[in-house]
């Protein structure tokens, strides 16, 4: 990242506001429109007021509460002065390792943790200097806390937002010093969320709640199979009925505009309408998995990690454990289903979203539509719910389309839920085979896995056909494996999909924790105590395994009725071990208890933390009991909350959560809590039944 | 013309007798406090008070309140020191905050009615409020609180 030198703050407006850049290329030199701060973590105005500009949306992971706490500490601001902003539009400052302003990644707090505590210290330093000068001090004297300078010994003390114009005025330190631990009082502890009183009462703003001036409503009619288009289309079929404003022809469909939401929607649904024909009309489950199961004895495969020689020491092993295992789409069923408010003419652009993905629209708005990145501006809203669904563009365009259509009246374009279940972009469907053998000391001494299934992130792989997004998970398994083999048989499907909590390891966690649990019954051993044998001793993962061990008594036997099963999954640099305990009623599987341990590098909001856990776990949960998403005739069968059973209170498990320290660097929170757990709940079924569940939900078992 | 109360004053609207209650709310009265999860009364986003009771206002059509008493997240939060959003704020409840006015008003129902509920009741009364989050630990904890609160 860019540091600004020995060059001038940049002032705003005319109100003097303190705007520390990062970048500042020559054309951000002159004026921008008060309120909009570019390239920048804070913004301090002269009335005391510091808006921390973050890159990072809102969407439940607590990040604009832990971004703002990390700048106003290192900052030295009043808490009670802090406000929280998102910039117009995404540039570099903002923007993740690969390039795209993006809340993916479980990078909000990790990633931008140093960079903001920079840009903070830098202000910091300039606020301190202009007080210096004021005061006719050392700056060695001065120290900035709650929100203003303050010199020890006669305790004289200048408010930041009475120094903002003087700091505004000196040049930017290339860098500063940041504080020393012992300052560091405000992260690490359970500051409440900036956001609560808000979503209690009501008053949050989402997506679906934006009002703007002279906005008009879509509903959408859109082609059921995958991939299809619009055939035929006749708007007069809808254009009488009451309220409709236009018919609004979009890829895959068309959007119906009214003047409320409702009667947009009954048109959309009476709207005559019909859609081409797909080479997948007739695809259905069974055809979908056979297409991928061929994957799984095919030759010819490029290797894609291989350590030592797993083939002959498993050709040379006296008892290979051989085990498939399956895992089915899912959908991301965001509880506010898929929305954009659009206002748009050859002039500009301005949406209002609730978006993961800022560069993701703006690169698909300028390839498909020709706008522009500076005719582009984004307002984003909160989102309730994001889980890697809300990263794409599909329903910007269809506002934009509408908005133009109405010559540049605002559109909001909100989906129903079955439009927004039958969309796709689901988690991919994916098989794997595994293969391994234990010596008789229980170690592993080889394994193999072959996975099958979509490549959802081919356009990441550099060589041997390595997708993050099908194998992190098995290419980084913590376990002490000298013969090992992972490769991937790439069959594409004709149904998109899109990133899921946890991506890859939300499947590969299930499959390698089960499969290890696999290994340690044919070794005959306690799967805990297997595992701890083959994971590096002082590893992060044997360090957060022990303790959900010990915090579910493992080594006591678990209570009448009460059955155990443990995991331990790296993923996002973070480890999480899960102990679940479930109970057997009427022959099907209820979950009351689950224990977890996080390393998550230093907790900068350990209720966060928790919460963060806690919600993984019961996330991981749903579709770990009931909810899949399966294919008839080319189309999802799935279509609301009726059909795709998530978790509700009274079957949501108590989540004890201990967040373990290590001493690693920070890690993320907000989809490690995610892949243990499945692979904890069918340990667990297995020690309450014997059967080995080798694929999801345990609803196809008769086991929910 | 349709007149109830709503919130404490009476109103009036020309909407459809068949629009939902929930989309009168959000779009004539500009009250989008209740939110639009399902439209099929599964995920009780969209839950309100009707003469007291909780109801899921997506699946309730504006004619069916004639002449009755709605409040929504936005009359609970007028009331001063309303216990459950004491709670609420105290336990930091919300994660992404979608479902949570409908926890709430399931909740403010549930400490009214059963002034010391137990776990039963709790699975009972707020099982029809889909959390997409898992927030579920503390908005049970969070009720617990609510009544502890309101019996003082």
């Amino acid at each position: 990242m860019t540091v600004v030198s020995s060059r001038r703050a940049f002032l705003q407006g005319a109100a003097a506001s303190l705007v520390v850049p990062l970048v500042m290329p020559a054309a951000a030199r002159a004026a921008t429109p008060a309120g909009v701060a570019e390239n920048a973590f804070l913004r301090l105005d002269a009335d005391g007021a510091v808006t921390c500009i973050l890159p990072t949306c809102e969407m439940g992971q607590g990040t604009h509460t832990g971004q703002a706490m990390i700048l106003a500490e290192e900052l030295g601001a009043d808490w009670r002065s802090i406000r929280v902003e998102m910039p117009k539009r995404p540039s570099d400052p903002y923007r993740l390792p690969f390039g795209q302003m993006r809340s993916v990644g479980s990078y909000g707090i990790r990633f931008f943790h140093d960079p903001m505590r920079q840009a903070a210290a830098r202000m910091r330093t300039m606020l301190v200097e202009a007080a210096a000068e004021r005061l006719g001090a050392d700056p060695a004297e001065l120290e900035a806390r709650d929100g203003a300078v303050t010199r020890r010994g006669d305790g004289r003390s200048l408010s930041f937002g009475d120094l903002a114009a003087a700091a505004s005025a000196l040049p930017v330190p290339a860098e500063a010093a940041l504080r020393p631990e012992s300052e560091r009082t405000l992260t690490g502890t359970n500051v409440p969320r900036l956001d609560t009183p808000a979503k209690a009462r009501g008053e949050a703003v989402y997506g679906i709640d934006v009002a703007v001036p002279d906005m008009v409503y879509g509903a959408v009619r859109l082609a059921p199979v995958f991939g299809a288009e619009v055939e035929r289309i006749d708007p007069a079929s809808v254009e009488a009925m009451p309220g409709v404003l236009k018919v609004v022809e979009v890829p895959r469909g068309a959007v119906v505009v009214a003047d409320s939401w409702w009667r947009a929607k009954r048109a959309a649904d009476a709207l005559d309408i019909a859609f081409t024909r797909t080479a997948h009309d007739a695809l259905d489950q069974e055809a979908l998995e056979a297409l991928i199961a061929e994957g799984l004895d095919r030759e010819d495969v490029p290797n894609t990690l291989t350590r030592g020689d797993a083939v002959a020491a498993l050709a040379g092993s006296d008892r290979v454990i051989e085990a498939d295992y399956a895992a089915p789409m899912l959908a991301h069923a965001c509880l506010e289903p898929i929305n954009c408010t659009a206002s748009s003419t050859d002039e500009g652009t301005e949406l209002w979203t609730g978006t993961q993905g800022h560069d993701w629209i703006r690169m698909n708005l300028e390839s498909e539509l020709g706008i522009p990145a500076d005719k582009l501006t984004i307002n984003t809203a909160f989102l309730g719910g994001g889980f890697g669904r809300k990263t794409w563009h599909h329903e910007a365009v269809q506002a934009i389309l509408a908005s133009r259509a109405l010559g540049g009246r605002p559109v909001k374009v909100i989906w129903s839920r079955e439009d927004d279940m039958g969309f796709g972009f689901y988690r991919q469907i994916m098989k794997a085979r595994f293969r391994g053998a234990v010596d008789a000391e229980g170690r592993i001494t080889a394994m193999s896995v072959r996975v099958a299934g979509p490549q959802m992130g081919a356009f990441m792989v550099r060589e041997n056909n390595m997708d993050p997004f099908s194998l992190l998970g098995l290419v980084d398994a913590p376990y002490a494996i000298p013969n090992y083999a992972v490769d991937h048989a790439v069959t594409p499907v004709p149904i998109p999909l899109s990133p899921w909590r946890a991506i890859a390891t939300s499947f590969t966690g299930y499959w390698m924790e089960s499969f290890i649990d696999e290994l340690a019954d044919a070794a005959g051993m306690d799967p805990v105590a297997f595992r701890l044998a083959n994971l590096p001793p002082e590893s992060r993962a044997h360090v957060v395994l022990t303790r959900a061990a010990e915090m579910a008594n493992w080594s006591s036997p678990a209570p009448d009725g009460v059955h155990r099963g443990a995991s331990v999954v790296g993923s996002y640099g973070s480890f999480v071990a899960q102990v679940a305990e479930i109970e057997m009623e009427n022959g099907r599987v209820r979950v009351p208890k689950v224990y977890a341990a996080i390393d998550c590098g230093r907790a900068i909001h350990p209720g966060q933390v928790e919460t963060q856990v806690q919600g993984g776990v019961i996330d991981a949960l749903g579709p770990t009991l009931r909810a899949k998403i399966t294919l008839e005739q080319g189309a999802a069968v799935q279509s609301n909350f009726t059909d795709y059973e998530l978790v509700r209170m009274d079957e949501a498990p108590e989540v004890e959560v201990a967040i373990v320290e290590t001493g690693a660097p920070l890690g993320g929170v907000g989809e490690p809590g995610v892949p243990p757990l499945a692979g904890a709940v069918c340990n667990a079924v297995f020690a309450a039944t014997g059967r080995r569940i080798r694929s999801l939900p345990l609803a196809d078992h008769g086991l929910a | 013309m349709t007149s109830f109360k709503l919130n404490g004053a009476r109103v009036e609207t020309a909407a459809d007798p068949e629009k939902p209650l929930l989309w009168v709310l959000r779009e004539d009265f500009a009250l989008t406090g209740t939110k639009f999860g399902c439209g099929v009364g599964s995920c009780g986003a969209c839950t309100v008070h009707l003469d007291g009771d909780p109801v899921r206002a997506c699946s309730l059509p504006l004619s069916a309140v004639d002449g009755a008493e709605v409040t929504t997240i936005e009359g609970l939060a007028a009331a001063a020191a309303d216990p459950v959003l004491a709670a609420w704020t105290e336990l930091d409840v919300p994660q992404c905050g979608y479902c949570q006015c409908g926890q709430v008003m399931s909740a403010a129902a549930l400490i009214r009615d059963v002034p010391d509920p137990q776990d039963a009741d709790i699975d009972d009364y707020m099982s029809g409020n889909l959390c997409r989050c898992g927030t579920y630990n503390r908005i049970r904890a969070a009720t617990k609180r609510a009544a502890e609160l309101n019996r003082t």
